[in-house]
């Protein structure tokens, strides 16, 4: 019988009494309360060890238990659900100083792209700037959401003042922020107008900004669904960019408005004239100083 | 220092041990004193790959060096392997698309105008674009697709042309392209001993007119096991083929491998012996056989198929094709060899969510039959690990459950050669051109995403030497009806299967169950 079939009572009984009988199982079977038995054989790395990790967080042992949920729950579970595909990483990838992460905004899974896309070093210095209306409303879940992505409250509602010293001290404290600067999620997947808070922080602070495009999260989550269903997504990664000494902040705001419009464009199609060989020599990548790592 | 495959007697002690289901899991107890074999734990990969497909490049085996073979004005093909393998597919950068950079780098500082790029796909499905940009990368796909990358036709009678006999009267059909380049270079990987060497080209740039040469029941019951070269039929007339075409056309294999680290972080556990199971492995397991119980099968794939596997490349070999496959093989025995003693009279196999020829599908009845009695039985050198006679217990679902894109063809197979007979020679017989040539199924290869109207029928034959060989073959868990359609027995629990073993091998069996994947070869000595 298929597994919706069934009545609900009989079904949450079997998943319940299921699960009950496989963590026996496993707990009989790995010994959790005696010893490793002798005769089984001595362990083995098995698979390669992951990468060594260089991040720390604010504070412990929050910092210890969000890397733990990360790796083991919010980046495989993103990877399985989604697969993201990350294009420009390599602007991230070496960062000399904390940089703001500029990212359209169209579903509650683009901080776990964000955060996936991003490089080990890179995500674990980095906080995600919450809606404080929205996220800390209820203090039970802004704790719990910044457990899982290390988020702050940031008001939409004014109080800029505050919001700029609060955001620059974590910039100078070495931290990089993801702001989303449309404000809030849009309703229909495309891009809104950023406000020009972004271009004001940058400026203040000398913080050069990260434009980053996601594309298909509003299809995988839109606005008023609950859980994210699997489906292509592509991050895009801009070239970060810094406020010109006679730049206004919104003219900033605006050029990182439309550096970030730009990603969510297609590559522009190679020129057909001319040979493949001048297209592939023309797309050979830049060598980066960290690639021999 | 990576440990070597195992066989483990198993006592009071033993953990019970992981049983793929499909898209899902299972932990079964097995019975004292049965034997478990472990494939070998992942070689470490090489560290700097580009530099040895340079270095290989550079010093070919029983050949020139690439370079000195490129020159202005010729006329080059470069043909890959399609995404069959490996699986699951690989976390990219995918090596073909690393060893063919290094190759068009040197193509282009040649001057070479005249280059294209062919997936060397058979009688398989054609890829999506994004499947195809997934292998080569983004910036060979951008620069050559669609003009100069694209997929081979086996049904296209203009652009497929007729090679000759061979001694033993098998005929020989090559891609147009690739055989009237002045050099051809096949970029291969092989996950398998089955794979690479001549077979390369003589499967992957040929029609169905010269693959039913050597995919034919008569071969695969000759072939002892395929997963063997030197005692396979199969690969015989491949090598035959192959030489053939090595006479028409200059070719260049580069062929790679890798190491069996099939499953990325988050399944860490189905890589690892069950004694090495840490806490957190086993809370993984915990979850991941919750979520495979509960979710809804279409949902369960998507997350399984979405799985990239973080394999490294182990070795590049380049130049002449015998001597590169000698080393090829070396080269992945000495990654999936387990030396097994002596048969058993049962043998148990878990069935996993996917095979060559599912990705991105459901793995239907036919196909669940090919991967458990084709590959996973296959997998042994000298013997079968199963002796002559005795059971084969799998599990697997086995649902009624076709992907109407991709397999068109096997869903008439299954209702309507299936239920006429199972035989696969009395099916070659009658229905081997019917369904090679039916023009719907053929423009759905074509031109759609389908396999070719005959691969049903050779996905079913691949499994003939198990059926042959086995005294019985019992499917746990799976659908009564379907598994009684293949012509099998049907058991709801691994106990039971074993109660029904019985009466074919007798009281106290002796009982191996291979814990694959990872893929490993069965050494079985006498």
């Amino acid at each position: 019988m298929a597994w919706y079939s069934e009545g609900p009572l009989s079904r949450i009984t079997g998943v319940v009494g299921g699960a009950i009988d496989d963590v026996l199982r496993v707990r009989r079977a790995w010994h959790w309360d005696t010893p490793r038995p002798h005769t089984w054989p001595e362990q083995g790395a098995v698979v390669p060890a992951e990468a060594s990790d260089l991040g720390w967080a604010r504070v412990e042992p929050v910092r210890s238990i969000r890397y733990l949920i990360q790796r083991v729950l919010l980046l495989p579970f993103t990877e399985a659900m989604v697969h993201p595909k990350v294009e420009g990483r390599e602007w991230v990838r070496e960062l000399e100083r904390p940089v703001i992460f500029a990212a359209n905004h169209s579903s509650h899974a683009d901080t776990s792209l964000i955060l996936h896309a991003l490089t080990d070093s890179a995500r674990d210095r980095t906080v995600v700037a919450a809606a404080a209306d929205y996220w800390f409303k209820r203090p039970i879940l802004g704790n719990i959401v910044s457990l899982f992505l290390n988020t702050f409250p940031f008001s939409r509602t004014g109080g800029a003042q505050a919001q700029l010293h609060s955001s620059s001290q974590l910039l100078k404290s070495g931290w990089n922020l993801v702001l989303f600067p449309e404000g809030s999620r849009s309703p229909d997947g495309r891009i809104q107008e950023f406000k020009p808070g972004i271009g004001f922080l940058a400026k203040e602070t000398g913080t050069p900004v990260v434009p980053m495009h996601i594309q298909g999260a509003f299809q995988i989550m839109p606005r008023h669904q609950q859980i994210p269903l699997p489906g292509p997504i592509r991050v895009r990664i801009g070239k970060p960019m810094t406020p010109g000494p006679a730049e206004g902040s919104r003219e900033f705001t605006a050029r990182i408005e439309n550096a970030v419009r730009t990603l969510s464009k297609e590559p522009r199609q190679l020129e057909f004239q001319g040979s493949w060989i001048e297209r592939w020599q023309a797309s050979k990548p830049r060598e980066f100083r960290y690639e021999a790592d | 220092m990576p440990r070597p495959g195992a066989v483990i007697e198993v006592d009071r002690n033993t953990p019970p041990v992981l049983f793929h289901f499909g898209e899902g899991i299972r932990l079964e107890k097995m019975p004292l004193g049965a034997r478990i074999v472990y494939p070998p734990d992942p070689l470490e990969p090489i560290a700097h790959p580009e530099r040895a497909i340079k270095r290989a490049l550079a010093k070919p085996l029983e050949d020139d060096p690439l370079k000195s073979l490129l020159r202005r004005g010729m006329k080059m093909t470069i043909a890959f392997d399609d995404l069959s393998l490996p699986l699951p597919p690989m976390a990219a950068p995918d090596v073909r698309q690393l060893v063919m950079e290094e190759v068009i780098d040197m193509a282009a500082e040649a001057g070479i105008d005249d280059l294209h790029i062919i997936a060397a796909l058979g009688l398989h499905r054609r890829m999506t674009e994004d499947e195809v940009r997934h292998i080569v990368g983004e910036r060979i796909f951008t620069t050559f697709h669609p003009d100069r990358l694209y997929q081979h036709d086996g049904e296209d009678l203009e652009n497929n042309v007729y090679v000759g006999k061979t001694a033993q009267g098998e005929e020989v059909t090559l891609n147009r392209r690739a055989a009237e380049s002045d050099l051809v270079i096949y970029v291969n990987l092989t996950l398998v001993p089955m794979d690479g060497g001549h077979k390369s080209m003589s499967t992957g740039l040929a029609s169905f007119r010269s693959i039913r040469a050597h995919h034919n029941a008569k071969t695969l019951l000759a072939s002892r096991s395929y997963m063997n070269p030197p005692d396979s039929a199969l690969h015989q007339s491949c090598i035959r083929q192959g030489q053939l075409i090595e006479d028409t056309v200059r070719v260049f294999h580069i062929e790679t491998t890798v190491n069996n680290h099939a499953f990325p972080a988050v399944a860490n556990f189905m890589q690892k012996r069950e004694t090495d199971w840490t806490p957190q492995d086993q809370a993984m397991f915990l979850a991941t056989k919750q979520m495979t119980d509960i979710m809804p099968p279409a949902f369960k794939r998507n997350v399984f198929h979405a799985m990239r596997a973080p394999y490294g490349m182990t070795a590049v070999h380049a130049g002449q094709v015998d001597a590169v496959h000698d080393k090829t093989l070396e080269a992945v025995r000495k990654q999936i060899n387990v030396p097994v003693e002596g048969q058993t009279d049962i043998v148990t196999l878990g069935v996993p969510y996917l095979g060559p020829y599912n990705i991105n599908a459901p793995m239907n009845p036919i196909l669940v039959v090919c991967m458990g009695l084709g590959y996973l039985f296959n997998f042994y050198r000298n013997k079968p690990v199963l002796r002559k006679g005795g059971v084969l217990i799998l599990t697997h679902p086995c649902r009624y459950e076709f992907d109407a894109v991709q397999h068109p063809s096997y869903i008439d197979y299954y209702d309507e050669v299936l239920a006429d007979t199972k035989d696969p020679i009395e099916i070659e017989k009658k229905y081997e051109i019917r369904f090679a040539e039916d023009p719907w199924f053929r423009q759905l290869y074509r031109k759609s995403h389908a396999y070719h109207g005959i691969h049903p029928h050779y996905a079913w034959i691949w499994a003939a030497h198990a059926m042959e060989h086995a005294g019985d073959i019992i499917f746990v868990g799976a659908d009564r009806d379907v598994v009684h359609r293949l012509g099998f027995k049907c058991a709801t629990t691994l106990d039971d299967a074993f109660e029904m073993a019985e009466q074919t091998v007798g009281r106290y069996p002796s009982v191996t169950h291979l814990r694959t994947p990872p893929i490993m070869l069965a050494d079985v000595e006498a």
